[in-house]
């Protein structure tokens, strides 16, 4: 009874044994079978769209009456404005209605200074790229673009009266310099 | 497209097409259907709260000063009525003592108030002065109206300037300060009027003052064809491609021209302050008397349709009523000397009408405060203080003509604004605004009703 119970036990066993390996060779073959079949994948990468502007669209802050003084102040002069003179333009300026004629009194009184620093006529057309890239990046804190390189530089060698202080003067007034 | 909605966008085509306004050569809009009656316009807001009782009352110290009951009329330029005859403390020298004396041509022509229109009794919108200020240009009631805020609805200016097609220095606003938010009312923050339409400001105290003179009387001249021709030139290039970021500014829209002359103008001021040679009341000894003094030499510059000028250093009332008395006996006699300049002027002369009219009141009791002779100070917030008046006079006013009492208020603040409209030919356009105050009428209109 005992043998007989090893004996169909052992049967069993071996039996369990034959279905074990039929069942792993058949997942062996389905696992292979799927990855056989399987399409290569392919790597697909996607970078969010970004619009490419130029330095300028980013400047959406005006500068108030204290803020364009000191920078006008040191661009023309290379040097700070002193607080008690910032103090009086602004008033000045909140004393105008137009402010755009009060900038330009304002510059035309600046240019009227002996230390403002200006480069020569002869300098800047001996240097002319030069030039235009260092008034862009001394009143727009940045680089012209090639057309804006191309029109100035154009505009200055067709204009005989263009002076550095008559380049200045506009980008002083210029829409942009309002804007930080 | 179906046949039916095509149809219905073609008569909603046509009828865009109808209905778009037409854009005349001055830039204006449309066409101004008023009748412009008078040439150039002078609103005084006069002169940073005026108690009903020392001005057209004439009380003087009579009722607020309990231990001086003298009356006595301290606006003789103006208002007509005898002048105090004891406690004098309005006019020059030690204690003010010198009362300063009626101008030559009012002695000879009559005051303002027998050349004009008194109306006797109007009533204030605001009891502040920055509402006050705001009911005036604006006609509107102000409720809402914010400090350090531009206007919310258009102002006078505007309307004259996109309804009237005047020109940016056609439209002047002169202020005695830059405090109390002053520059900003030349031009509102309503989207459809705006700085496009501003006026002029100048505050020319602040302007022609000594910091003044050293920063800005010095400008350089350039050659309006070798230099100024390829300046803008180049700036209009550099606006051009910044435009194309949309941050560019509507400007008041001087046109060159214009800017020119304004310049021209502040050389000449600054020259003539330094040489003692500009236009100045014969007393000036307050900031409200050299005001008028640039407010005349603006008339008589630019000639514009329509200058509005602040004064306000009555409102030392609050502390000093002594220094009150003599603001507003120097308010009456600056007034009186722009109009005898006005009417010394050729172009000036015989075409030109003046509005005075004070902001707000002041209250009918006093503040615990005394001044140097024991008198009481008042403030302004109580319902005297919305008792005002306006006096109008020049070709379009019926002469010597009273108009309200006491018993019988007649008209208010925001009627000043509407009657400026009147005068200068946009009333139409301005009466359909929906900004205006309720009940707000031409004094034109009420003249002829009640004249």
């Amino acid at each position: 009874m005992q043998d007989l119970t090893n004996t169909n036990q052992s049967k069993a066993t071996s039996g369990m044994g034959s279905n074990l390996s039929a069942a792993t060779a058949a997942l062996a073959a389905v696992t292979m079978f799927l990855s056989a079949c399987k399409k290569e994948q392919i790597g697909l990468y996607e970078l969010n769209e970004v619009q490419l502007l130029p330095d300028a669209a980013n400047k959406d802050k005006l500068k108030t009456n204290q803020q364009f003084v000191s920078i006008l102040y040191t661009n023309l002069f290379q040097a700070g404005l002193p607080g008690g003179d910032v103090f009086e333009l602004d008033q000045l300026f909140q004393s105008i209605g137009d402010k755009d004629l009060a900038k330009e009194v304002l510059i035309s009184n600046f240019f009227n200074d002996a230390s403002v620093q200006l480069p020569t006529t002869t300098e800047m057309n001996s240097d002319l790229d030069g030039f235009i890239e260092n008034t862009y990046k001394r009143f727009f804190i940045r680089l012209p673009n090639e057309a804006e390189k191309t029109w100035l530089r154009n505009f200055i060698q067709s204009n005989q009266y263009i002076t550095p202080e008559i380049v200045y003067f506009s980008f002083a007034l210029s829409n942009e310099y309002k804007y930080y | 497209m179906k046949r039916r909605e095509f149809i219905a966008k073609s008569a909603l085509t046509a009828t865009g097409a109808l209905a778009s306004p037409y854009i005349l050569p001055s830039g204006r809009l449309f066409a101004p259907t008023g009748n412009r009656s008078s040439q150039h316009v002078v609103l005084v807001m006069f002169a940073g709260g005026v108690r009903h009782q020392e001005s057209v009352d004439m009380s003087y110290l009579l009722g607020s000063q309990i231990i001086d009951p003298y009356a006595g009329n301290i606006m003789y330029n103006m208002l007509t009525g005898e002048a105090p005859i004891a406690k004098i403390a309005y006019g020059t020298g030690q204690g003010g003592i010198n009362p300063i004396p009626q101008l030559d041509y009012f002695n000879t022509q009559g005051t303002l108030q027998s050349q004009g229109t008194l109306f006797k009794e109007v009533k204030a919108l605001a009891a502040g002065h920055f509402g006050g200020l705001n009911s005036i240009i604006q006609g509107a009631d102000v409720n809402g109206q914010g400090l350090k805020q531009r206007p919310l609805y258009p102002t006078i200016f505007e309307y004259l300037r996109r309804h009237g097609g005047y020109s940016a220095t056609d439209v002047w606003f002169v202020g005695n300060t830059i405090d109390g938010s002053l520059p900003l009312l030349n031009y509102s923050g309503n989207p459809d009027y705006g700085i496009k339409y501003g006026a002029n400001f100048l505050a020319p105290n602040v302007t022609f003052s000594d910091p003044g003179a050293n920063h800005l009387s010095h400008g350089k001249i350039y050659h309006p064809e070798n230099e100024l021709a390829p300046m803008f030139a180049l700036k209009t290039f550099l606006d051009n491609t910044f435009s194309q970021y949309g941050n560019a500014l509507d400007e008041l829209g001087n046109t060159e021209e214009e800017k020119q002359n304004i310049k021209t103008f502040m050389n000449l001021m600054y020259e003539k302050v330094a040489n003692g040679t500009n236009m100045l009341p014969p007393v000036h000894d307050n900031g409200d008397a050299w005001t008028v003094g640039f407010a005349a030499e603006v008339m008589s510059h630019f000639k514009p349709a329509f200058m509005c000028v602040n004064l306000s250093s009555v409102d030392v009332c609050h502390s000093n009523f002594t220094g009150y008395v003599q603001a507003l006996h120097r308010a009456d006699h600056a007034v009186g000397f722009l109009w005898d300049m006005i009417q010394s002027d050729p172009e000036l002369a015989g075409n030109t009408d003046i509005i005075c009219i004070p902001e707000c009141g002041r209250n009918a009791n006093p503040n615990s405060i005394l001044d140097v002779n024991s008198w009481a100070a008042y403030d302004h917030s109580d319902a005297n203080a919305l008792r005002i008046w306006s006096l109008m006079a020049g070709p379009s006013f019926q002469q010597n003509l009273v108009i309200g009492s006491e018993t019988e208020v007649i008209g208010q603040v925001s009627d000043a604004m509407l009657t400026v409209a009147d005068l200068l030919g946009v009333k139409p356009e301005v009466a359909a605004s929906p900004y205006l105050a309720a009940y707000t009428d031409s004094f034109i209109h009420q003249i002829e009703i009640h004249g």
